[in-house]
């Protein structure tokens, strides 16, 4: 399986976390808010100025901007 | 010790733990918690085979589209001072005629100072504030269906980029746009935003969202100085104060508070139809504030003003503080001595006017008694909005800022850099206004 | 006359879940409710009286985990993990539950007395969510009370359960979730470590203790830092 980082990903693009990188307060603050891995994530939009982008992960809506979500691994699916 | 031992021990064990699952220990830790909850959650919940498209899922497709969602933005917030500004005028005569008949009725009183007193300084006073409670409440209002309907965030997310341009977060924007209502609980909102720098740069600059109690301001003189673009010169204030905060933030951000921004990972919440009774009650939890202070401290303010006015004492006061203001256009006595109280609470800026100018003059006609007796011009009244929009801002923020950066030097520095920005922008408006009039 | 029987809840929960509408709806208070996170960002009291209690309830901050960054999720951490109320009634959005839950888990881990608050129940149907809540209270051994606050539903339901737990009619039950043969050998040297210090064991559960200090929570390592003797 392909791995991307998830701010790599378009919108509309689809995939399962494989791997949550990123030290300290990030890393936690992502695995509390549920990106974890195996967790199925979807692109939903990227913002109008282009950052940050809008997720969807464990039947929620999230907003991270890319600089957080290039700690995040993606298998695209 | 124990202790010690501990904490050594807990090396120890990490390291172990990141050799064996090339991974933190956090991390699977987090993992197996999720673990179990999804499989409890299979025993227990049942989902549609495919994730049903919800309404709000449609809203946010125009509402924060790629291409639609900054002009949104603006559209909406444009039309939350229009809707003020529109709704509010046929209410604000009419309350304004009431007291103008009150005012003129206490001519009547005897002995002729307490007339004066329930005259000019109570139904002139007071009354020239309380003309104001529809707009305000509408503009309540307003803020509270974008509060209670979800959009809030929507705006932290739109603006983002923008913020992070200027060193600052999507987080600080929401308590920006609670700004617009009141200072005091919009820096009290600044407590979620992690990172200390952000925080206060977010504190720094929260003054200059015009609150509702500046807007009474905005009206009355655009009211009688632009007749012809009224709502174009209040939403000006307004654009005037995004600007400078943005400004102000990029400033701050380059040189006293300077570093990393923190991060940016925020939940959006569907929208939701707010109730007509949420509503009402949000209107009525942040107007309530403006009522109290109508009848505490701009009530005390107007009578000492009165008083001082009544015994003559005021004049002098004023007299020697105008000066400083001349450059700026507004370097009457009147105008010191409002600015001068407006400290207390802003409405008393216009409180100040109401006292000094009734006589018999119906209030209707307060901002054009201005101009006609202090000889202001639209250019004069222009730079005089804009120093009450930016000049230290009221008690209440004052003693906020404090409680909240728990520091009296971050106090003291707001009261001064807005007083000096406030001087400085209202003279170049004027100058500059100058050479082209 | 009795005197009424004084307990202290807190009402914890991810941000936006409903937290202030609930206490709202049992103090009669008119706390600011708003469709955002974050909304509350300082603790507040209030009181109700049900069935001879002086209900003394504590609406906090929205936090996501116990692990707190900024100063709002600082009031609510320390709210439960030093001040440990009589209760604890979790606001949960049924809308959201699998994140939601994270919290649940460790306030169960914590050894909190736990009441699961199932909020937004309107909003989980209408996405064609089918809870189980019976089956989802036996798993994971607390009550759990559906609830839609903004209509004030379950409100008399969840005011039972605080009572029936404040009469010790429901025990808290010991939760223990498996962390995996590795983790959970480093999990036991630590507790036992942390057995042997009667002020931390009395004051923590010492198995929560060592989770946290695998977990690398800074509060946790400087309260050990701090309380050394
Ligand atoms: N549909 C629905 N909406 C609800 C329910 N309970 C609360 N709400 C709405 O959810 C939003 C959040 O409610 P709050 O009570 O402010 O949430 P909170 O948990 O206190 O939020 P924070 O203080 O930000 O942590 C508000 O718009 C409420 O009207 C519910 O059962 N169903
Ligand atoms: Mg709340």
């Amino acid at each position: 399986m392909p791995t991307k980082l998830l701010s790599e990903l378009k919108s509309k693009e689809k995939g399962k976390i494989a791997k949550v990188g990123g030290g300290g307060s990030i890393h936690r603050r992502l695995l509390d808010m549920g990106l974890v891995s195996g967790s199925e994530i979807e692109v939903e939009r990227v913002a109008p100025l282009g950052d940050p982008m809008q997720v969807r992960i464990k039947g929620y809506h999230l907003t991270l901007r890319k600089e957080e979500a290039a700690n995040i691994q993606v298998e695209v699916i | 010790m124990n202790r010690e031992e501990i904490l050594r021990a807990q090396e120890k064990s990490l390291a172990h733990l990141r050799s064996v699952y090339r991974e933190d220990a956090e991390t699977v830790i987090a993992d197996a918690r999720y673990g179990f909850i999804s499989g409890l959650l299979t025993e227990a919940m049942r989902k549609p085979a495919i994730e049903r498209r919800t309404i709000s899922d449609l809203i946010d497709k125009v509402l924060i589209n790629r291409w639609l969602g900054i002009p949104i933005f603006l559209a909406l917030l444009y039309g939350v001072f229009q809707f003020t500004f529109t709704v509010s005028v046929p209410l604000m005569d009419w309350i304004d005629e009431g007291f103008g008949w009150f005012a003129d009725q206490a001519t009547t009183i005897s002995p002729e100072w307490l007339g004066s007193f329930i005259g000019d300084g109570i139904f002139g006073g007071l009354g020239s504030v309380l003309v104001f409670v529809p707009p305000i409440f509408l503009l309540f209002l307003a803020l509270a269906f974008l509060e209670d309907c979800g959009y809030l965030a929507r705006a932290a997310f739109v603006m983002d980029r923008l913020m992070h341009r200027i060193g600052l977060h999507g987080r600080s924007f929401i308590p920006m746009m609670l700004g617009f209502g009141c200072n005091v609980p919009a820096i009290m909102a600044t407590r979620t935003i992690e990172n200390p720098k952000d925080r206060l740069t977010t504190i720094l600059i929260n003054p200059f969202m015009s609150c509702g109690a500046r807007l009474p301001i905005y009206i009355l003189f655009a009211g009688a100085f632009f007749t012809a673009h009224q709502g174009l010169v209040v939403f000006s204030m307004y654009a005037m104060g995004i600007i400078l905060a943005i400004i102000m933030g990029l400033v701050f951000r380059k040189t006293l508070l300077r570093g990393p921004s923190g991060h940016f990972v925020m939940e959006l919440p569907p929208y939701r139809l707010p109730t007509i009774t949420g509503l009402v009650v949000h209107m009525w939890e942040r107007g309530k504030v403006f009522l109290v202070r109508a009848g505490t401290i701009i009530f005390a303010a107007v009578v000492l003003i009165w008083l001082l006015d009544y015994t003559g004492a005021l004049e002098p006061i004023g007299r020697a503080i105008a000066p400083i203001f001349s450059p700026a256009g507004f370097g009457q006595w009147q105008a010191a001595v409002a600015l001068v109280f407006g400290l207390l609470a802003k409405e008393v800026v216009i409180g100040t006017f109401g006292t000094l100018f009734t006589g018999a003059e119906e209030l209707g006609g307060l901002g054009d008694v201005i101009g006609f007796d202090l000889g202001w011009t639209a250019l004069i009244a222009f730079a005089f909005m804009a120093m009450t929009l930016i000049y230290v801002p009221c008690m209440a923020v004052i003693g906020t800022i404090r409680r909240e950066t728990n520091s009296w030097k971050w106090t003291v520095f707001v009261i001064g850099y807005t007083l000096v920005l406030g001087w400085i922008v209202a003279t170049l408006i004027y100058q500059i206004g100058s050479l082209f009039t | 006359m009795r005197m009424a029987k004084e307990i202290t809840i807190a009402l914890a929960g991810n941000p936006n879940s409903g937290k202030t509408t609930v206490f709202n709806n049992l103090t009669g208070a008119r706390q600011h409710v708003g469709n955002w996170p974050g909304v509350t960002v300082e603790k507040k009291e209030g009181t109700c009286r049900y069935q001879g209690y002086a209900i003394k309830v504590v609406d906090l901050p929205g936090v996501y985990s116990f692990t707190a960054y900024s100063i709002d999720e600082v009031v609510a951490r320390n709210f439960v993990v030093e001040e440990k109320p009589d209760a604890v009634v979790d606001i949960v959005d049924a809308s959201n539950l699998e994140r939601n839950l994270y919290l649940a888990v460790q306030l169960m881990e914590m050894g909190t007395r736990l009441i699961v608050a199932l909020n937004m129940m309107d909003q989980a149907e209408s996405r064609g969510y089918k809870i189980d809540v019976p089956q989802l209270s036996y798993l994971l051994d607390v009550p759990v009370v559906p609830m839609v606050a903004n209509r004030n539903r379950g409100t008399q339901e969840l005011l039972e359960e605080i009572v029936k737990m404040a009469d010790g009619e429901v025990q808290p039950r010991k939760f223990r979730l498996d962390y995996g043969r590795e983790v959970e050998e480093e999990i036991a040297k630590l507790e036992e470590l942390i057995s042997q210090d009667d002020e931390l064991s009395q004051r923590y559960s010492p198995r929560w203790l060592a989770v946290k200090l695998l977990e690398g929570d800074e509060e946790v390592v400087k309260t050990l830092r701090a309380t050394k003797e």
